[in-house]
């Protein structure tokens, strides 16, 4: 089932599948790049790209602050002035929260970041979904983006066991309010139906005795940092999985990695995300039993997963819907554009679905089928005719006053238009719309598909720049265009 | 209102499609031979007993209010007359005299006055105790179980219970037989054949292009791949790809059905809602600008049955009170304009709103002044069509399963009565099973 794909069967094709799964796919030059590397080398260069640019400095503006002094000087505050204050320091959350999701967005676009490295990130933000609507702090939301990263291609014993110790975490699953007189079950449920196990594999008494191990997990309001709490730790032994002990979190999450459920919940669902949406269960067997024995360590799975054969089967060539995020940077890498201006950008990533920092709950994203419905398809459309310098629907997120219309005439401006449809092929209509459906599709399509791009652009009197736009509107607002 | 009556010259919906294709006069624009093929064959029963003709000008509407996160039953109503809700609620128990009382038992969060006025008027109905065997605390799992009906250890099922009744009795209809607000789709409208529309603001739902490109874009959007050509029977998954699960559409097709329905409902919805204001002013909040929107479908004669709306934030573990008070009092005016809306327009009789959380809280309050993930708990219906008044027994507060109200009524009586009796759809096939019927509508 796992055995690799062989170098006589890697192709253009294949170069640009694994570029836009691993990644956030690229213009021609990069795809030409990959595919003279042949198939092994690709994925080691992808993934020692990656490890080389998962960490990063912090975002400017965001850095802890002392709540315990802040609450200090609010309380000593008149109470007018005191409103005024909270609503300054609400105003500059609201922005720094924005500017964080921004930082993020642009690591993704591939300038100051690694489009692998920031797409495993952002795996790993949809698996332990945490939502700033709750945690309310951008400091906190970055703290656990840079421990998702850092642990990213680690081991995921000590990646689940630093989350169960972030102060987003704490603050979102409510560990950081549980008393050991009154456990709070919420994390120790979740850490096992959603972060290590899934339903069925553990009990409710289980997730009783789990919480009363996390109840010491606290944050250290000077600092915003994790804090051990003695006082609150719950006395006596807890029964986890029919064993009995003295147990610490940090103990709860080896009992879990103990149990090959774990292994492969986390194998399937990096097979899922990446390659296709109904695995196999023998591969998800085998790529777990693999996973376990290396000691849960992810880069080696990862390597195991992009060199398969089964990752170029026709399962999953082609059988992805784009996620949001996915469909904004794989458009700007492929036409080689900036991204829009964060509040429009997060505005349509919103509508899309898929806003970073605010997964709809601790579940994550669905993904799949339910990024589709009528009115996200229809969004994408209208954010291509956006990306294109065309015209849109009103309202938001495209209309967000004279700015984002000088934006999008930038935009525009910016879009390479004689390299995406070179001057000696706009005398030919059909090898232009071949040309450029290649950069846009990456594969060959049907003839539907082929033959409305060809008759579309033939029949245009002379293709100049606008009639280019046009085209490339029309090739992204295609059901096609939403698959990779 | 006659202008809706009529199709419109670029218009045409799948049903009319079904209907002139039949008679060998599919336009080239339309809908490919095959897929008519392929609706015969996958409802080649149920057509003859369950497909119903759906328009926008009379038959029954149901609209559906998810209170997400899990609403406090306990203090939405209230049992006054209880000592052990006192006791088990010191903190954040409403006072009895502070209840709009519906008798000595019971009384409604002093926020839904709108909804006590209802009931006073005979156009609410309230069944309490609703949850279902093996409650599951878990939010999406639990709201998965609502959304889908099934039992609470059938973790198979994914269809919803509304996509059921679209599979069932709306095949050939408009996109629009169901219609859900917000950019987000319910998994209740999941279906096996893509059914319903979802949108979040008319102006926005549409595409922008010249006349040539939008004739490139219709071609396009619309499905490609005859699946009978490719030897899938009829109840098979419809033009699967490797990899799919049996049953399950693959993205592709999935995508292009999607399109089609974006398509062939935009025009028309954008129309309906330029036309039509409401009569009524609603309260601004999320919740009313849905209600409000919905208001004005129906008020276009949308042809639709199913229309889903959603009011979130009941997730209410810490300092709840204020947090609830603004929930119920949201939900009470933006219910009251609706039913207000609904009289003006004369549809009040054609439509029936139902409400309902993923589960309830927790009889005891928690240390942070809030409440845990509980089971059972009330809903309501409202609307011109109900049985006014109390149904089911309120659960003891004394006799619980693990600190949490034992159910008395399965949601699924509710979903059931409200097919059979409501939609007038054969509820055995839509739920799997029969459920003891409410007199609720």
């Amino acid at each position: 089932m796992l055995s690799p794909l062989a170098e006589a069967d890697w192709t253009r094709e294949k170069a640009a599948h694994l570029l836009n799964r691993a990644g956030f796919s690229g213009p021609p030059e990069e795809i030409d790049a990959l595919h003279s590397l042949g198939a092994k080398n690709a994925v080691k260069q992808l993934l020692d790209g990656a490890a080389a640019k998962l960490e990063a400095p912090a975002p400017k503006g965001i850095e802890a602050r002392d709540m315990l002094a802040l609450r200090q000087s609010m309380r000593s505050l008149e109470e007018e002035a005191r409103r005024e204050r909270k609503k300054e320091l609400q105003q500059q959350e609201r922005q720094s929260a924005r500017d964080l999701c921004e930082w993020w967005l642009l690591r993704m676009r591939g300038k100051t970041g690694d489009p692998v490295a920031e797409k495993l990130t952002l795996f790993w933000h949809g698996h332990f979904a945490t939502s700033i609507v709750k945690v309310r702090q951008p400091f906190l939301m970055w703290q656990q983006n840079d421990t998702l990263r850092r642990n990213a291609l680690g081991d995921f014993g000590t990646l689940t066991k630093a989350v169960a110790r972030d102060p987003a975490m704490l603050v979102w699953l409510d560990t950081a309010r549980s008393r050991a007189q009154k456990p709070n079950e919420n994390f120790a449920r979740e850490l096992m139906e959603l972060f290590t196990l899934g339903e069925g594999h553990y009990t409710e008494d289980d997730i009783r005795a789990a919480a009363r191990t996390f109840t010491t997990y606290k944050i250290d309001p000077r600092t915003q940092t994790f804090r051990f709490e003695r006082r609150q730790a719950s006395p006596g032994p807890v029964s986890i999985f029919g064993r009995t002990g003295d147990f610490s979190g940090d103990d709860v999450v080896d009992l879990i990695l103990e149990k090959p459920e774990c292994a492969a919940f986390i194998a399937r669902k990096l097979w899922v995300f990446y390659a296709s949406g109904q695995p196999d269960e023998k591969l998800v067997q085998e790529l777990a039993s693999g996973f376990r024995e290396s000691g849960y360590r992810i880069r080696p799975l990862l390597e195991t997963i992009f060199n398969s054969a089964a990752f170029y089967s026709p399962a999953a060539l082609s059988t992805q819907i784009k996620s949001p995020v996915q469909w904004v940077m794989t458009l700007a890498r492929t036409l080689e554009v900036g991204l829009p201006p964060g509040r429009i950008l997060l505005g349509a990533l919103d509508a899309l679905g898929q806003e970073p920092f605010r997964p709809p709950s601790v579940k994550g994203w669905d993904g799949g089928k339910a990024w589709i419905n009528t009115a996200t398809l229809l969004l994408r459309y209208n954010m291509a005719a956006f990306a294109v310098g065309n015209e849109t629907t009103g309202g938001r997120p495209f209309q967000g006053g004279r700015g984002a219309r000088r934006f999008q005439e930038q935009l525009a401006r910016q879009l390479p238009l004689d390299k995406i449809a070179p001057p000696e092929l706009r005398q030919v209509p059909e090898k232009l719309a071949a040309r450029m459906a290649d950069r846009l599709f990456q594969r060959p399509l049907k003839e539907r598909e082929t033959t409305a791009f060809a008759r579309f652009a033939a029949a245009r009197d002379v293709l100049d720049d606008q009639a280019v736009r046009d085209l490339l509107q029309l090739m992204m607002s295609t059901p096609q265009y939403q698959i990779t | 209102m006659d202008h809706f009556e009529k199709p419109t010259d670029t218009l045409h919906t799948r049903r009319q499609f079904l209907r002139t294709s039949m008679l060998g006069a599919a336009a080239a624009w339309t809908l490919p031979l095959f897929l008519e093929k392929t609706f015969l064959a996958m409802d080649a029963e149920a057509a003859d007993s369950a497909t119903q003709t759906i328009n926008g000008k009379d038959g029954p509407i149901l609209v559906v209010l998810q209170m997400a996160g899990g609403n406090d039953g306990l203090n939405t109503l209230v049992p006054h007359g209880d000592d052990a809700y006192y006791r088990a609620r010191r903190r954040i128990a409403i006072a009895a005299a502070d209840t709009l009382k519906i008798d000595g038992y019971v009384g409604l969060h002093p926020a839904l006055t709108g909804l006590k006025g209802l009931y006073d008027d005979g156009h609410l109905s309230i069944v309490q105790g609703v949850g279902y065997p093996n409650p599951n605390r878990s939010h999406f799992r639990s709201t998965e179980i609502w959304q889908t009906a099934a039992d609470a250890e059938n973790l198979k099922l994914t269809d919803g219970w509304l996509g059921r009744y679209f599979d069932a009795c709306c095949q050939g209809a408009d996109p629009t037989v169901g219609v859900s607000i917000g950019s987000a789709r319910p998994q209740a409208f999941n279906s096996l054949v893509p059914t319903g529309v979802s949108l979040a603001n008319p102006e926005q739902y549409r595409w922008v292009a010249e006349d040539e490109a939008d004739e490139a874009f219709r071609a396009l959007n619309r499905p490609s791949q005859d699946p009978l050509a490719t030897g899938v029977n009829a109840g098979d998954s419809i033009g699967a790809i490797p990899g799919d699960a049996p049953g399950e559409m693959g993205a592709l097709d999935f995508l292009e059905r999607t399109a089609l329905d974006a398509q062939l409902s935009s025009d028309r919805i954008l129309q309906i809602s330029r036309k039509f204001k409401s009569a009524v002013s609603y309260p601004k909040s999320q919740l009313a600008n849905s209600l409000s929107l919905v208001g004005r479908m129906i008020a276009g004669g949308l042809a639709t049955r199913v229309y889903y709306v959603n009011q979130g934030g009941y997730d209410t573990h810490s300092g709840q009170a204020p947090a609830h008070q603004r929930l119920m009092t949201e939900l009470s005016e933006a219910v009251a304009a609706f039913c207000q809306d609904m009289k003006g327009q004369g549809n009040f009789e054609r439509v029936t709103l139902l409400t309902f959380s993923e589960f309830g809280r927790r009889v005891a309050e928690n240390g942070s002044d809030g409440t845990d993930h509980g089971a059972a708990a009330p809903l309501f219906l409202a609307g011109g069509g109900v049985q006014p008044g109390l149904f089911g027994k309120y659960p003891s507060l004394t006799e619980l399963n693990n600190g949490d109200l034992i159910h008395n009524v399965d949601f699924r009586s509710v979903y059931f009565s409200l097919l059979q009796n409501w939609l007038k759809a054969p509820a055995e096939i839509v739920l799997g099973r029969r459920f003891p019927i409410l007199p609720i509508v």
